[in-house]
């Protein structure tokens, strides 16, 4: 079932089929896609060419093939999985991940849920433009302010002071790192990632509800035979997407936030391979480094589609 | 509808859900679109009120006092102007090119007969899986010669494969009968495309534009790789240094005196940081309300590919 109609394929007619031979309209559409081509060609193709690097010793100017190319197999791979850091890229990936699909994901369905309680339309609506508001605020802006709020004299700190706890930068304690990640995280992002699923409530039929009523069924029993079931496909997609995504974390939000103090809770691949990589310039470790993270995170979409068809019938492919 | 679900509810006799539990939920949900805006509110009175009350951080409900001193010490900062002039020249050519790279590549792509039509369809979905990643994008734009120069933020982000195939799904529901009556009246390709499909793809140009727009006004980290000097850096690098790395001092356009008077009136540097925090994403949530539906719209035109 798709949210919005299909466009509907039109039939060719005969003789309007348009051009299939080399001609003068097959040049002109042509001209129109070939510098687009070109561009993705340029700025997508030719990076994934580039990660032939990650198999080399390479520097600045050097070329990737011939003379002067110094190939070393999977030596970087190696020290990578080896290396002191890998346990720590590893445990810290999979807890800020964790943490994002626990609440992350499970937010959205849930505030959706709540929202569909709301028969105030008013209401509903002033409460949905609020929600998706932080959506648009800069990332750089939103960990501004959480970094002030969490300093000494914050907001928040200020708050946690008055539960008992003790009064301090909040910002380089590791133990609070994930939390305060996962709730930046969620907060930017909870009303946005419910959009989908409010617009797909309004499309169930309000007569199923009618019926459940006349059962006898209360508000949670609704929820859970109707509302759900209704909203099974699009969670499924979405659970597939954050289960591959589980180890491209936002490492955005983690360089903006994160200081030498909490790097031994906060440091993932992105922010690993910015500090290596672009600032340190060891491009071919890194580069072997991040495919060697992509390469198991395709494999998880791989597995989590599979489950997914298995399971629920609805997947990617 | 509510109502006419009532109505028939109390026909017969089916009970609407206990009132209590409806103003439970209620009130979570309003206190929830609270948390989601509070915050702001916060940083918005914070930054109004008088320097003394806001160095306490403890303004909670309304502004205490009234002083636009904050702002007015930011509005002379030239290397925020210079930031904010950066930003807007990313902007426009990045949007603009967008759109026709959109329109350029998804136009052709609705004709039936196009030669290699698989195999440029199969090109635009291999990047959508796999990418180089940090490094060797970073690589290129040193080989490019972009290093440095203002170029790197427009041309790495003037396309996007996800909005051709939004903007071919849009195309392909115009009926094809529009395409041949233009032809038969002697149009060439390029008149089909300006003059019947960009005004009948208004709709969905809009909603790429916006998520353009909003993207490139939040964008910062390629311009933190690609950009090492503060002359070309946009807007969001530059709040970074204040907000984020605290390397940005925000007095140093004082003269002495009024530096004397600042440590008089003990305005605070968090005072300061939140007046730029508001000043920099008012433009934004002022367009909030008018961009609001074409991101739903995006959304909604983004599901129907999933």
């Amino acid at each position: 079932m798709s949210i919005v109609a299909r466009p509907v394929a039109h039939q060719p007619r005969a003789g309007a089929a348009g051009p299939a031979r080399w001609n003068r309209e097959m040049l002109q559409y042509f001209s129109l896609l070939l510098p687009v081509l070109a561009l993705i060609f340029i700025f997508c193709y030719i990076p994934m060419y580039g990660v032939i690097i990650a198999f080399q010793d390479y520097l600045p100017g050097s070329p990737f093939w011939g003379e002067g190319s110094r190939w070393v197999g999977l030596e970087h791979f190696v020290s990578f999985v080896q290396g002191e850091y890998f346990l720590r890229f590893i445990r810290n990936t999979l807890v800020l991940s964790a943490l994002n699909l626990l609440f992350g994901f499970t937010a959205p369905i849930l505030f959706a849920l709540l929202m569909d309680q709301v028969r105030v339309t008013w209401l509903k609506k002033t409460i949905q433009t609020a929600s998706y508001m932080p959506y648009f605020i800069s990332t750089v802006v939103v960990a501004g302010m959480v970094i002030s709020f969490i300093d000494t004299d914050g907001l928040i700190t200020n708050m946690l002071t008055a539960f008992g706890l003790p009064r301090q930068n909040w910002r380089v304690q590791s133990q609070a790192f994930p939390i305060v990640y996962t709730v930046t995280n969620v907060w930017k992002g909870f009303g946005f990632g419910s959009i989908l699923y409010f617009s797909t409530i309004t499309s169930i039929d309000p007569g199923l509800y009618e019926a459940a009523r006349i059962d006898g069924a209360n508000r949670l029993k609704q929820m859970w035979h109707i509302t759900l079931p209704g909203l099974k496909h699009i969670i499924a997609i979405n659970l597939i997407m954050s289960i591959g995504g589980i180890l491209n974390t936002n490492s955005e939000l983690i360089l903006l936030l994160y200081t030498p103090a909490t790097y031994d809770v906060a440091d993932v691949i992105g922010t690993y391979t910015y500090r290596l990589g672009i600032l340190g310039g060891q491009y071919s470790y890194t580069t072997a480094a991040g495919l060697f993270m992509s390469a198991i995170g395709f494999m998880l979409t791989y597995l989590a589609n599979r489950v997914s068809n298995a399971l629920t019938g609805y997947g990617l492919w | 509808m509510d109502l006419e679900r009532k109505r028939i509810a109390r026909r017969n006799h089916i009970r609407e859900g206990s009132p209590l539990a409806t103003g439970v939920l209620g009130f979570i949900a309003v206190a929830l679109g609270l948390v989601t805006v509070y915050p702001m509110y916060y940083v918005l009175i914070l930054s109004i009120s008088d320097p003394a009350a806001a160095m306490t951080m403890r303004v909670y409900w309304v502004p205490d006092g009234f002083n636009l001193d904050s702002y007015r010490l930011l509005v002379r900062d030239s290397e925020m102007w210079r930031a904010y002039l950066n930003t807007i020249l990313y902007i426009v050519p990045t949007t603009l090119l967008m759109l026709a790279t959109c329109l350029m590549g998804a136009f052709p792509l609705t004709v039936k007969g196009l030669r290699f039509r698989k195999w440029i369809n199969m090109y635009l979905l291999i990047p959508m899986y796999f990418s180089g990643g940090m490094i060797p994008s970073f690589l290129l734009i040193v080989k490019l010669g972009l290093y440095d120069q203002p170029l790197s933020q427009i041309l790495p982000a003037c396309f996007s494969i996800w909005n051709i195939i939004l903007t071919k799904a849009y195309l392909s529901s115009i009926p094809e009968s529009l395409r041949e009556s233009a032809r038969i009246d002697g149009a060439n390709i390029y008149q089909i495309l300006l003059r019947v499909y960009v005004p009948m793809a208004k709709p969905i140009l809009a909603v790429i534009s916006v998520y353009t727009i909003v993207g490139v006004w939040n964008s910062w980290f390629n311009a933190m790789v690609y950009l090492p000097h503060t002359t070309w850096q946009p807007l969001q690098l530059y709040l970074r240094r204040v907000l984020v790395e605290n390397t940005q001092d925000l007095t140093r356009t004082l003269t002495s005196e009024e530096s004397l008077e600042r440590a008089l009136r003990q305005m605070s540097t968090a005072q300061l940081k939140y007046a730029m925090i508001i000043f920099t994403t008012l433009p934004v949530l002022c367009a909030y309300p008018f961009f609001q539906r074409y991101f739903i719209k995006g959304i909604m035109l983004g599901s129907l590919k999933e």
